[in-house]
């Protein structure tokens, strides 16, 4: 083989292993980077002030399910909080327990697993303002009596227990959205509807204060 | 030689007439805190120019017009502004100020471009001036107009134009002309993020802001197959729907081809169309990035696009009437929109499609809805007859009974027609239903979750027995 190839042949395979090596290296940085995941911990989150202390008294609470049967389309079931002074943090229990879900093998979950509640308040008129994250939509299933299920759920297990809650008023993502999954509509505060439900009339509201 | 001198010549001409292109004369309101001045503004060598002694009057400034000196002075106090005829220099107290279009002077009337305001008025009086380029208007002072907003979108036989004005205002149709509509609102000054809407169609063939007046208006050059226009309030009056309907005889929302409807040797057909019923509005659940619920295989929102072409097919043909469709295609639209095509069209049944998903995948959970009674508030607050006036979420009530038997229907034929399938009659606050004001329900079909039903529901032979059970529960109806 004259030299002049033996070079040539040299110098090709220098270079494919250099440049095989810098592949090697881009693809194992790219990975790298994949995989990277930030930590939970933010040192800047601040300190989570508990929804009840120690000295408040238990309180009985029904918790409406939607049932694996549609039929009826919610169920209650009894639950205990604690009856905190602010009115605000017993209604965060109380979506505590539904976001926990139920351990009935009949009652499915109220709302996606990763759908949290942002931002709670509660007006003069006794309309409580849930700012759900955009999970409860965008992981939403969909279909009607499956929506209806997730939003009355909340609004029933809300406004049978707690008096002072007149309405619900449900925000997605920190905004007023038109439904959650194309149906309901959220653009009003909705009251409880318990046509849809195991109990049977609003005069077994207030039982549950005792 | 010769020959060139004429093609030369002709050139030159067109450039020098070119140059000096003067354009007719154009309102243009100058917007102050309490009053507005309107003038006429002439365009000249592609410049907006604006009459000196006018607004200098309107100002009441005292002035010197020196005709011989072709100076123009003005004074504010100890503040002296003048200008000279064919320059773009002023003086403000000796300090000079270059405009970027000369003064001009033309039978005995001083013009001057816009940015004589913006710059030299404003320095002159304390007062600002500010100009958007590509306006016809100024707003001075402190005049803080609220923005308005237009959007236009064709929804099948409407066009909608959506207005948002940044405060409460009232909004009213002017039609003196049948291919032109003037919106008039009775807010002024407005200042509008863009002057035209880049939008036009079938109804529509151009939308442009028009305040040369002084008077907000929207004028809509139409086709003479606008019909006619109609104003939605909404939001506390500060968002208007302005729709543009079509003629009746051209109603059909798309052209294409309507697939030969089944024979149905269950029920005889009829040859003419019902009374009760002229117009009825299918509108297919979901649609462009709004999927509606999924399956592996198939998305709510093919589903029910299919469903519904089949029963406008099913419709035509056997009980005659105008069908129309919200959407014929896999377009995005919100639940306003859908329920403004049937009020639109004055529609009297609007049959909304959806198919159902449940967790528990054995179940062939489908449901007959209806609008929640109560919703909105307690019925008895709107039950009066003398109650001519509802707000739009409530325009459900002015039809609640025929919607509950038109359910009930519904229900009936149904369970007889798919055995195995629940329909159960169910009442839910539907964004879609709340401000219908003919008899509407929605039918939700099938289970997605359930892989049996996502078979059946996509079986063609199954999509045309549904179709033909809900024309008979119609053609009861219109009974």
């Amino acid at each position: 083989m004259p030299r002049h190839i033996k070079i040539g042949l040299v110098v090709l395979a220098v270079g494919f292993a250099v440049s095989l090596g810098f592949f090697v290296d881009i693809i194992g940085r790219i990975r790298s980077m994949v995989n990277e995941t930030e930590t939970t911990e933010n040192p800047f989150t601040p300190p989570v002030t508990p929804l009840y202390s120690p000295t408040d008294p238990p309180m009985n609470v029904k918790i409406f399910f939607p049932t694996i049967d549609g039929d009826p389309l919610l169920r209650a079931e009894d639950q205990t909080i604690f009856k905190s002074a602010e009115l605000v943090n017993r209604a965060k229990q109380i979506l505590q327990k539904l976001q926990e879900g139920s351990s009935s093998q009949s009652l499915g979950p109220a709302f996606p697993k990763d759908a949290k509640v942002e931002e709670l308040f509660i007006s003069q008129k006794g309309i409580l303002f849930i700012d759900f994250t955009n999970t409860i939509s965008t992981n939403h299933p969909g279909g009607i009596l499956n929506e209806q299920a997730t939003i009355y759920s909340v609004v029933n297990s809300l406004t049978y227990n707690l008096p002072e809650i007149q309405e619900v008023k449900i925000l997605v993502g920190g905004t007023e959205k038109e439904t959650l999954a194309g149906h309901i509509l959220l653009l009003l505060p909705l009251q409880m509807d318990l046509s849809i439900t195991n109990v049977p009339s609003p005069e077994a509201r207030g039982v549950a204060q005792q | 030689m010769k020959r060139l001198t004429l093609p030369a010549a002709l050139c030159a001409a067109l450039f020098i007439f070119g140059t000096l292109t003067r354009a007719a004369e154009n309102g243009f309101p100058i917007y102050f805190e309490s009053t507005k001045l309107l003038l006429k503004s002439e365009t000249v060598n592609r410049t907006t120019y604006l009459p000196l002694q006018e607004i200098i009057d309107f100002l009441r400034l005292p002035y010197t017009d020196a005709v011989n000196l072709e100076t123009f002075t003005v004074r504010n106090g100890n503040t002296r502004l003048v200008l000279t005829r064919n320059s773009g220099l002023i003086s403000i107290n000796d300090q000079i100020v270059l405009l970027r279009s000369p003064i001009l002077r033309e039978n005995n009337r001083w013009l001057v471009p816009i940015d004589f305001l913006t710059l030299g008025l404003t320095k002159l009086t304390g007062t600002t001036f500010r100009y958007r380029p590509g306006t016809m208007r100024i707003f001075a002072g402190n005049v803080s107009p609220p923005e308005l907003v237009m959007t236009a979108q064709s929804l099948g036989a409407i066009t909608r134009l959506t207005l948002r004005v940044g405060s409460p205002a009232r909004v009213s149709i002017n039609r003196d002309d049948p291919k032109r509509a003037s919106i008039l609102i009775d807010r002024s000054p407005l200042d509008p993020l863009r002057e035209t809407v880049d939008h036009s169609d079938r109804l529509v063939q151009s939308i442009a802001y028009d305040d040369s007046d002084g008077e907000s208006r929207i004028v809509a050059e139409l086709t003479d197959d606008v019909a006619d226009v109609r104003v939605t309030p909404a939001e506390g009056n500060e968002v208007f729907f302005v729709d543009f309907t079509r003629k009746a005889a051209t109603t059909t929302p798309d052209p294409t081809p309507e697939p030969p409807p089944a024979p149905k040797p269950d029920v005889p057909p009829s040859t003419s169309p019902t009374s009760r019923l002229r117009v009825v509005v299918l509108d297919p659940g979901h649609g462009g990035l709004d999927t509606g619920t999924k399956s592996a295989t198939l998305m709510e929102k093919d589903l029910t696009l299919a469903i519904a072409r089949k029963l406008r097919g099913a419709l035509q043909s056997r009980l005659g009437v105008t069908v129309l469709l919200t959407r014929d295609s896999d377009v995005l639209m919100d639940n306003e929109a859908r329920s403004a095509v049937a009020n639109n069209n004055q529609a009297n049944l609007f049959i909304s499609l959806h198919i159902g998903y449940s967790a528990n995948k054995m179940d062939s959970g489908s449901s007959v809805f209806a609008m929640k009674e109560d919703f909105g508030g307690p019925v008895s607050a709107t039950s009066s007859k003398d109650r001519m006036f509802l707000p739009w979420y409530l325009g459900y009530r002015s039809s609640a009974q025929a919607s509950s038997r038109i359910a009930q229907l519904l229900q009936d034929e149904l369970t007889k027609a798919i055995p195995g399938w629940k329909f159960p009659l169910r009442k839910a606050p539907l964004g879609v239903l709340t401000s219908t004001s003919m008899p509407s329900i929605v039918i939700e079909i099938g289970n997605l979750n359930n892989s049996v039903n996502a078979q059946t529901l996509e079986d063609a032979g199954f999509q045309t027995r549904l179709a033909a059970t809900i024309v008979n529960a119609v053609q009861r109806f219109a009974q």
